[in-house]
């Protein structure tokens, strides 16, 4: 116990003075400063643009009809629907009208068959051009108003009956997904992010004491499981500490700057329910501690660095995977089915699957229970063994040995 | 104090390293433990420091089994390594703290060493920055610095120069002197003479002979004379094939058997111009060929 502490110490001060670490960390904070106050800078911007911007800078859609009245009511239409166009009659020709499309005088080009059919010309289609869409509404909307005026209704009749408003209101009884989508989603990228870095870490770190045969030494100086705890405890505290730092700054810089990023959906990050930010925090350390005695593990079997990154594969695949199927049913919006279901019980994957799911869903809370005591016991049972691999692996040189092997020697009595 | 290892045996997986090593190492006194590369040496250092266990056999302090947490044991690996990019003052003290002193008494004692060894200019430098002899005067702080009862050196000698050489005989003699077991490694034999009292040549997993130098060497059947002599080619051509050139120009004459001592002396010095003639001794290099050179 007091060997471990001395190397908890030792660790930790490793990171501390680590350049690399200290620079990411002030990075991040500044960064997430910046992100914070985004919103403030663009109304900066916006103020001074106002007076000159003027419409004549609005790029031009053309539309062409051979009807000259469709063509005016269309236009008339489109002006109202399009404000950041100016939008031009056009009687030239078919090829005219692309030439000027093509020459770049006029961004887009309408040309109509009919009122309910046309063919939209564009240079380059952008991924966010919403324009058709735009227009098939504005479309739908002409042609259903003149078919009711047809049908003997009064323009005012037939444009109540299309504008038509529907009062709503939704209760959530469960979860609301959309509004824990967001903090489940930055958890869970915060979880991937931090235990496969921090994972890489605790595992050069062991393959450098490994390779520069300072293990010698520690080997005979220190017990495994200590070596192991205190290196990996090490990390998490760093890795956590590096998260409060940067997510604190966040929360902040959101309670001085509340006014200006007063969005539904930044609030809907910052306003986690107390219940689920202690849920994140278990969660968070119990996956974190789990991979980082897996990452140790395997670090002790490699004796040179360059060996790390195929020995860690298994683990990082096996990661990936439940981050997948996690990510993956978090944006179909079915976070109960039935391989989340058995993740949230398997220790590897069970902190970014049961922690979704207790966000976007409803679980009771012996499944939680249930959950959590498992990761528990997994996290210490895998932190012994890894100690253990760690013993055997550490004394190991040359080409890393299988798995099989390694785990033959750590259960064969001795 | 005495230590003992009786009857240790170690295999890893089907492959037998250790087959029943025993030796006795005195406190006072230094121990070599001797053997060719492979033959299981750093094995049984490693048994001996409770890095694993043996499948077989004890190990004893005074005749009671070692406790690990009151007897102090310092290593100098054979593979010399520290961390490059930490400050020597931090790992060495780092590594004193846990061998279990206090982190006070760690930074005493590794001052003290480090003025000891001329190397308390490099205190606040990284590893990294130093020669290759001064890492290795640095390494052997780790292996003194919690002032350990068993100091276990393994090849300390490689890799210094003179100067470095002679004051790491001192500091071994010193710690000698404070009755502490010191146990080398080594295979530069005239470091092991100048020290040792006691050996042990591991060969195959196998203590081929151990116990007392001396005793060790006035066992050997003392039937071959060393002849110091300007007149070698005479003394050659009158016995003929008894008497064979040695590489250092002296003769050696192998006898019938040790009674012919006496006889063998007195004719050589009645007839010939002779400047010395003793009874052959073998060096500990002739009893390390002879013990470890063929895998049994």
């Amino acid at each position: 116990m007091k060997q471990f502490g001395k190397i908890l110490k030792f660790e930790l001060k490793g990171y501390l003075r680590n350049k690399v670490f200290v620079g990411i960390t002030v990075f991040l904070m500044a960064a997430i400063t910046v992100v914070m106050f985004i919103p403030n800078i663009i109304t900066a911007f916006e103020t001074e643009d106002e007076g000159s911007t003027t419409p004549t800078e609005f790029p031009i859609m053309l539309v062409s009809a051979e009807d000259e009245t469709l063509s005016a009511l269309i236009r008339e239409y489109f002006e109202n629907a399009f404000p950041s166009y100016r939008v031009k009659s056009s009687q030239g020709s078919l090829d005219e009208i692309k030439s000027e499309v093509i020459s770049g005088n006029a961004e887009c080009a309408f040309v109509m068959n009919s009122a309910s059919s046309y063919i939209y010309y564009v240079n380059n289609l952008s991924m966010y051009d919403m324009n058709t869409e735009i227009a098939n509404t504005v479309l739908q909307e002409v042609y259903r108003m003149n078919a009711m005026i047809q049908n003997g209704l009064t323009p005012e009749q037939a444009g109540e009956i299309l504008s038509v408003q529907i009062e709503s209101g939704t209760e959530t009884l469960g979860k609301d997904q959309m509004q824990n989508f967001f903090y489940t989603y930055i958890m869970i990228f915060a979880l991937y992010m931090v235990i496969l870095l921090y994972g890489q870490m605790v595992a050069t770190n062991v393959a450098t004491e490994k390779s520069s045969r300072a293990m010698e030494v520690l080997i005979t100086s220190a017990k495994p499981v200590s070596m192991m705890f205190g290196k990996v405890l090490a990390s998490c505290i760093a890795g956590f500490s590096q998260l409060v730092l940067v997510f604190g700054t966040a929360i902040l810089l959101y309670n001085v700057n509340k006014d200006a990023l007063s969005n539904p959906l930044i609030s809907s990050i910052f306003d986690i329910p107390v219940e689920l930010f202690i849920f994140m925090i278990v969660f968070f350390i119990l996956g974190f501690l789990i991979y980082a005695f897996m990452f140790g593990a395997i670090g002790s079997t490699a004796s040179k660095l360059e060996d790390i990154n195929t020995s860690v594969m298994p683990i990082t695949f096996l990661f990936v995977i439940a981050f997948m199927v996690v990510i993956f049913s978090m944006t179909s919006g079915s976070v109960d089915n039935t391989a989340m279901l058995i993740c949230s019980y398997i220790p590897f994957t069970s902190p970014m699957a049961m922690f979704t799911r207790i966000c976007m869903s409803t679980v009771a809370w012996y499944e939680i229970a249930v959950s959590i005591a498992i990761l528990i016991g997994s996290t210490i049972g895998i932190g012994f063994l890894s100690a253990k691999i760690y013993r055997v692996g550490v004394l190991l040189y040359g080409t890393p040995p299988k798995m099989g092997t390694i785990l033959k020697t750590v259960f064969r009595k001795q | 104090m005495i230590l003992e290892l009786k009857n240790i045996d170690k295999s890893f997986g089907e492959k037998e390293v250790l087959k029943g090593v025993s030796f006795t190492a005195e406190g006072g006194k230094a121990f070599g433990l001797l053997g060719r590369n492979g033959a299981g040496k750093t094995t049984t250092i490693r048994i001996l420091m409770n890095v694993f266990p043996a499948n077989h056999g004890e190990i004893l302090i005074d005749g009671k089994p070692i406790n690990y947490d009151k007897i102090g044991i310092g290593y100098l690996p054979e593979e010399r390594g520290l961390y490059p990019k930490k400050l020597i003052i931090d790992q060495l003290t780092y590594f004193a703290e846990l061998k279990g002193m206090s982190a006070k008494a760690a930074v005493k004692s590794v001052d003290f060493w480090l003025g000891r060894l001329g190397m308390t200019e490099y205190r606040n430098k990284r590893l990294d920055t130093l020669s290759k002899g001064n890492q290795q005067k640095i390494q052997l702080i780790t292996a003194l610095a919690h002032d350990p009862e068993i100091v276990i050196l393994d090849e300390p000698f490689s890799g210094l120069d003179p100067v470095n050489a002679m004051l790491l005989k001192d500091v071994v003699k010193e710690q000698i002197a404070k009755g502490k077991i010191v146990l080398f490694s080594s295979h530069q034999m005239s470091y092991i003479e100048e020290f040792c009292d006691s050996i042990a040549i591991i060969n195959a997993g196998k203590v081929a002979i151990s116990g007392d130098l001396h005793k060790i060497k006035r066992n050997y059947v003392r039937d071959k004379l060393v002849v110091s002599t300007p007149k070698k080619q005479q003394i050659k051509t009158d016995l003929g094939s008894i008497c064979t050139a040695r590489e250092d120009g002296t003769l050696l004459i192998q006898l019938a058997s040790p009674s012919e001592k006496q006889a063998m002396m007195k004719r050589l010095i009645e007839n010939y111009d002779i400047d010395e003639v003793k009874v052959f001794e073998p060096s500990l290099n002739d009893i390390f060929v002879e013990y470890a050179g063929e895998q049994i």
